[in-house]
């Protein structure tokens, strides 16, 4: 009989405090529990009573990494109640700020948090000893995303100038023209990047599951569109809360989500991106897409990472065609007149769908508000995943057996911090 | 970023009591550090961005924290300067790093890991009270003129050829 046990007490590289315990007996796994003792947050709570124009300064900070997604989701679904026609050119500004976001988010994951476990090392620095001239490459691309994010937002984080209705001020095109021939240089540098992903030692999870994300019909969706899932399913924001379902698990001060009906884990994020959506990435992102070695449909986690190099050219691409073609909305936002009602949203944040819901007065103050962020949408899969995987690779050492485990709950850059509303590993081997 | 021979950092979060030193000290010696050619004032909070301001456009960095030393060492208000580089023990860096947060001494390990550590000057503070919403303690208030004239002091010796 060999019973062991993994306990990994703090995950490291992912953003929040979260824990890893597994027990197993002869192969069979007895407990996995993925555990995040984060403290909850409160932000819904924090909304109650405040007037809707606040709301895109409270809600980026949830996160530091995808604050232009919280402020997305809300402006969006605020906008839609209220019916406000934003002036022309709001939404490619929007699109572009966005195309900052992913762009920082998907590089620094790709390359600081989760390359180094693929190629063994302890960390990130320790890996930019071995290859400096990449990270130092990688380091000025995610710099690009953030100039982006300061010269549309007014800040590289929290961003100020997104309002319900547009923005507070427009950036000139003067001001995000200078970001051109280094967007370019960037793209350029891309297939490249997607060959050096290609090349790391990948482990493999084969197996059926179902993936949500947006989808559009003209574009790869971020801030507009419906909800799609690799089984077929088809809804709109305003029926998300019908379709996935929070659920409490005593282990996790982060909610679960299932499909409603069937009581399912899913996942979204990157991969479900381009799984639904492979014929809408731009020229470059399909060529980083096939070099690093993604063919969709593919429903392995552990191919992420393709997934996030695709989308990483597409949002540059994305901002090239965007500034070129930017013209200043004017004025730079709409009046709006609140009015009582439901207002509900999702965009596509790095990690995922991210959905909104606030229920607002007459006067615009907001009653209720549930956010459900893809971290926490993704929990559950993240532990089928675990169960899945591990008893393949149960024989290995015990240091290895938790950089695999890592790397499962890695491969979906989990934010603990916007989940609770994750890890330390312990795998107990009984 | 903007280019500069000499950058001088402000860390920290204005409502946690002492944590906010650094923000003060350099928000109060702004008007001396502009005043001089080639220097850059920038103020952050956690995260990220001191790899970017460590690594970008600049022969040397002033980094102004508040710094607590474990197990009360040193009394609260007590002004530290660590050159780095030079013998000055910097504390390794931390291989458990966040995808959001990123210490000071992760960012030295990277810079120096690629080979492109500009000179770097750190100046702390010792804290005594962190406190969300709580003001800067006796002690560290008290100290706040001496590290502001260390600042201003640090970016004209740093310019000198």
């Amino acid at each position: 009989v060999t019973q062991r046990q993994v306990e990994v007490p703090v995950i490291a590289r992912v953003e929040g405090e979260g824990a890893l315990h597994i027990t197993a007996k002869d192969g069979e796994i007895l407990d996995l529990r993925l555990e995040i003792y984060e403290p909850p947050r409160f932000f819904e709570a924090f909304l109650q009573g405040r007037n809707f124009s606040e709301v895109p300064d409270i809600v980026p900070r949830i996160c530091g990494i995808c604050p232009v997604a919280y402020q997305m989701s809300a402006i969006r679904g605020l906008e839609r109640l209220f019916e406000v026609q934003v002036p022309e050119g709001t939404h490619e500004l929007r699109r572009l700020l966005y195309c900052g976001e992913w762009i920082e988010s998907h590089i620094l994951h790709i390359f600081l948090l989760a390359a180094p476990d693929f190629l063994g090392y302890r960390s990130a620095i320790e890996m930019a000893k071995d290859h400096p001239d990449l990270v130092k490459k990688v380091l000025e691309i995610k710099r690009i995303g953030n100039d982006i994010m300061e010269k549309v937002g007014g800040r590289e984080i929290h961003p100020v100038s997104p309002r319900v209705g547009g923005f507070s001020r427009a950036a000139r095109k003067r001001e995000l023209d200078p970001l051109l021939p280094r967007l370019e240089w960037a793209l350029e540098q891309m297939p490249g990047i997607a060959d050096f992903v290609a090349t790391l030692p990948r482990p493999e999870l084969p197996r059926e599951t179902e993936m949500v994300g947006m989808v559009h019909p003209a574009e790869y969706a971020i801030v507009e569109g419906d909800l799609a899932s690799t089984l077929g399913r088809r809804f709109t924001a305003a029926e998300f809360e019908q379709v996935s379902r929070e659920i409490h698990v005593e282990h996790s001060n982060a909610l679960h989500s299932v499909m409603a009906d069937t009581e399912t884990p899913y996942f979204t994020g990157p991969l479900a991106r381009v799984n639904l959506n492979a014929h809408l990435l731009t020229p470059v992102a399909q060529e980083c897409m096939r070099r690093a070695g993604l063919v969709v449909p593919q429903a392995d986690p552990f191919f992420s990472m393709a997934a996030r190099v695709a989308e990483a050219a597409l949002a540059m691409e994305e901002s090239v065609r965007l500034i070129r073609d930017y013209v200043p909305p004017e004025p730079s936002m709409a009046v709006v007149t609140p009015s009582a009602g439901r207002a509900t949203w999702v965009t596509e944040a790095p990690r995922g769908s991210l959905y909104h819901r606030y229920d607002v007065a007459e006067d615009g103050t907001i009653l209720e508000a549930k956010i459900v962020p893809p971290t926490s949408q993704n929990l559950r899969h993240m532990e089928r995943d675990l169960r899945e995987f591990l008893p393949g690779v149960l024989d290995r050492p015990d240091d290895e057996l938790t950089r695999l485990c890592e790397m499962v709950v890695r491969n979906y850059d989990p934010c603990i911090s916007c989940a609770t509303h994750f890890l330390t590993l312990d795998i107990e081997r009984v | 970023v903007n280019p500069a021979r000499v950058r001088v950092v402000g860390c920290g979060n204005p409502e946690a009591g002492d944590d906010a030193v650094g923000l003060i000290a350099v928000r109060e010696a702004r008007p001396a550090l502009e005043a001089m050619p080639q220097v850059d004032v920038v103020e952050i909070g956690a995260g990220l961005r001191i790899v970017d301001l460590l690594l970008v456009d600049a022969a040397a960095v002033v980094v102004v924290d508040a710094v607590r030393t474990p197990r009360g060492a040193r009394s609260p208000g007590t002004i530290v300067r660590v050159e780095v580089g030079e013998g000055d023990p910097v504390p390794e860096p931390d291989p458990s790093l966040s995808s959001h947060g990123f210490a000071i001494t992760d960012a030295l390990g990277l810079a120096a890991a690629l080979g492109e550590a500009p000179r770097v000057v750190l100046l702390g503070v010792e804290v005594e009270d962190v406190t969300a919403g709580h003001p800067l303690s006796r002690p560290v208030a008290a100290s706040l003129p001496d590290l502001i004239a260390a600042v201003v002091r640090e970016a004209e010796r740093l310019l000198r050829p």
